[in-house]
């Protein structure tokens, strides 16, 4: 693996160069949040901060796209489109569990059989530079719980691991390597990999909660009806913050939208936590209240994921507990399963 | 890559309005081009997704046998907005269908079985298919005895009229229509589907039960079939759910750790009873 040592200060001069050639988002100000955006000149972007309020899940799987065009002829309407080709672009400052996130919804959209071309198109022309958490910026971060780590490059294509003095960057894929040319040609010592072992074994130390999330799936198996449920769903508003801002939920809406002659159709993202979501067109629906849709929610996380892919669909990035507006905490509920 | 969410162009070819009340309407539709209808290679019991520009898609079980090339139909009950503005459309309108989707009527599986089919109202349209298949040409010779126990609440809900005509003529299926409640020009059978299934008491001997129709009609027709031996491995049968994107991406449709859109339709009583109760 190419590893390269650049100066603390360099690093802003490094990613302006790579914009100047692609696209590059990076995290940004905007007014009172931190989101990713594309780094126009003279946008400083932000190589300290803790983390973005959106998951970065929308460069690949954006909250509105267009599937498809379509148009009105003499015979009806007919297809006049398809999606528009991604072009390459660079993610600058991922976090770890944002990161790993990729690799989760790699195993949804990228199947053997039913691939995903929107997503795999935006994938695989995106270079994922991944900013390593020495010191895990939030008291609500378990990214350890859930099979991450604060130090860590699975999503990543590069990783940045701040040293102190200076930054260690890490070419994991031959996608990374392309832009090796903008990091000057400091190679790395074993010294270096001395101090990220460190830097990684302390931040995975700093982590505060631990959760037994890996612990919880024979429960589950077997708790489909349980009081339990009964008791988390209440105060829930179905308002699909918490979904939303996941950087792993990848439930979605496709509508049509017409306007004069001229149509597309678009998927949006939709929420199970949604009333409406599972309603047929006869008035049944398979889940009457919030409790049924709480209960996809844990279980598609914490079981069904595992049953299909062999992983939980949660990074532990904490945003759900964050910015639930009523405190309702996936951590806390995670305990109370372990102990049903 | 091919884009699954492309609906390949198809033209409607021929609307049959099947039931007194008109909101059952077959529709026959030939793809634009050619080259699509080889790739839309289907088997009973899978289904697509009718695709109308500027209104949506709606997932329909694909009423059609594949041993009638040239074309695909599918029976359609209007309910919603995708299913009204197809009940308003007229031959030679183009749109377009997305599939075959899901998995299929176990064909291996019943292959050398005796074939027990039980429908109730319009959710008969994969097992017409299925019949279709199982009774054409040499197919015939790869199934056992096949028993058909069809019902609708009245005479005019029978939906495929010509053709329960023409198979009550063959004598290489037990054919029993019949309705809740005849009128006066009806000489058929009446009976709700559970008392006709134990009336033909089919054997449970080398036998597989399909079974497809409203939730109720399913309720009282499962204890008949327990009662005369099916396991629950041997009774079939297809369930539905609000669906968007058909192929287990979407997250709308799952019952438990499968998707019925991509792991479904079809599912065995013994499958079902392994996952959750959430349909
Ligand atoms: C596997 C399968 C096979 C089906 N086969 C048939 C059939 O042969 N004939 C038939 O008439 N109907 C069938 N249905 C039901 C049919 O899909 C719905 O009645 C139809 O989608 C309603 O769409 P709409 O746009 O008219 O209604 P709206 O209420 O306007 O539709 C909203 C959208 O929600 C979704 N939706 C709503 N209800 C259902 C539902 N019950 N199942 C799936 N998606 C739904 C669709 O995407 C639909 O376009 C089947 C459903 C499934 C899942
Ligand atoms: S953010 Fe909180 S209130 Fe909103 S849907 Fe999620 S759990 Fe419910
Ligand atoms: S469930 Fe909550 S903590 Fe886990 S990945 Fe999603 S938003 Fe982050
Ligand atoms: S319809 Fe989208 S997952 Fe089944």
């Amino acid at each position: 693996m190419e590893k390269r040592l650049i100066k603390k200060d360099a690093l802003t001069g490094i990613i302006g160069k790579i914009a100047a050639d692609t696209t590059v988002y990076a995290p940004v100000k905007v007014e009172d949040n931190v989101l990713f955006k594309v780094l126009e000149k003279g946008d400083e972007p932000l190589v300290t901060l803790a983390n973005t309020k959106n998951a970065p899940k929308n460069f690949f799987f954006p909250r509105t796209e267009v599937m498809l065009r379509y148009t009105r002829t003499t015979k009806g309407m007919e297809f006049s489109g398809g999606e528009k080709e991604a072009a390459e672009a660079v993610i600058f400052g991922v976090r770890p569990c944002d990161a790993r996130s990729f690799v989760l919804l790699d195993m949804l959209f990228d199947q053997e059989k039913y691939k995903d071309p929107y997503y795999i198109d935006k994938r695989q022309k995106t270079t994922i530079v991944s900013l390593a958490c020495a010191h895990p910026p939030y008291a609500t971060c378990f990214c350890t719980s859930v099979d991450g780590q604060p130090v860590s490059s699975a999503g990543a294509d590069i990783l940045l691991v701040d040293l102190g003095d200076q930054y260690l960057a890490e070419f994991i894929t031959a996608k990374g390597e392309k832009l090796l040319k903008y990091f000057g040609d400091a190679k790395a010592d074993a010294a270096a990999d001395q101090k990220k072992e460190a830097i990684a074994a302390q931040a995975e130390k700093e982590i505060k909660v631990q959760i037994p999330a890996k612990a919880i799936k024979p429960i589950l198996d077997v708790n489909f009806e349980h009081p339990f449920w009964d008791t988390i769903y209440q105060k829930c508003l179905a308002c699909g913050t918490c979904t939303f801002l996941c950087p792993t939920c990848h439930c979605f809406d496709i509508s049509d939208e017409m306007k004069d002659g001229d149509g597309r159709r678009l998927r949006n993202w939709d929420s199970c936590m949604f009333p409406m979501f599972t309603r047929e067109t006869s008035g049944h629906n398979p889940r009457t209240s919030q409790k049924e849709r709480w209960r996809q929610r844990a279980m598609h996380k914490f079981k069904y994921y595992v049953d299909n892919f062999n992983a939980i669909a949660c990074v532990g990035c904490g945003r759900c507990v964050m910015y639930c507006p009523v405190n309702i905490d996936i951590r806390k509920i995670v305990e109370d399963i372990s102990k049903l | 890559m091919q884009n699954p969410y492309i609906p390949y162009p198809v033209e409607l070819i021929k609307i049959v309005t099947e039931v007194d009340t008109k909101d059952i309407k077959t529709f026959r539709f030939a793809f634009v081009n050619k080259e699509d209808a080889e790739k839309y290679k289907y088997i009973p019991g899978q289904f697509g997704e009718l695709s109308i520009f500027g209104k949506g898609e709606s997932p329909i079980g694909i009423a059609s046998s594949p041993t009638q090339p040239g074309y695909v139909e599918f029976t359609v009950q209007k309910a919603g907005v995708v299913t009204s503005a197809l009940h308003e459309m007229e031959e030679g309108t183009r749109m377009g269908l997305r599939g075959p989707l899901g998995n299929s009527w176990p064909i291996e599986f019943l292959e050398g079985k005796n074939i027990v089919i039980v429908g109730g109202g319009f959710a008969f349209t994969t097992l017409r298919s299925l019949i279709n298949y199982m009774i054409y040409g040499d197919n015939r010779k790869r199934f056992g005895k096949i028993t058909v126990v069809y019902g609708a609440r009245n005479p005019g809900l029978l939906i495929y009229k010509e053709e329960l005509e023409a198979w009550a003529q063959r004598d290489d299926i037990d054919l029993n229509v019949t309705v809740d409640k005849g009128d006066s020009t009806w000489k058929g059978r009446e009976g709700f589907v559970p008392t006709v299934c134990r009336e033909v008491a089919p054997s449970s001997e080398n036998a597989v039960t399909v079974i497809c129709g409203p939730p109720i009609m399913i309720r009282f027709t499962l204890p008949v079939f327990f009662d005369l031996g099916f396991s629950k491995e041997n009774i079939i049968t297809s369930l539905e759910m609000r669906m968007k994107c058909g192929i287990g991406k979407c997250g709308r449709c799952n019952v438990g750790s499968k998707y019925v859109c991509k792991d479904g339709p079809v599912f065995s009583l013994a499958e079902l009873d392994k996952l959750t109760k959430e349909y």
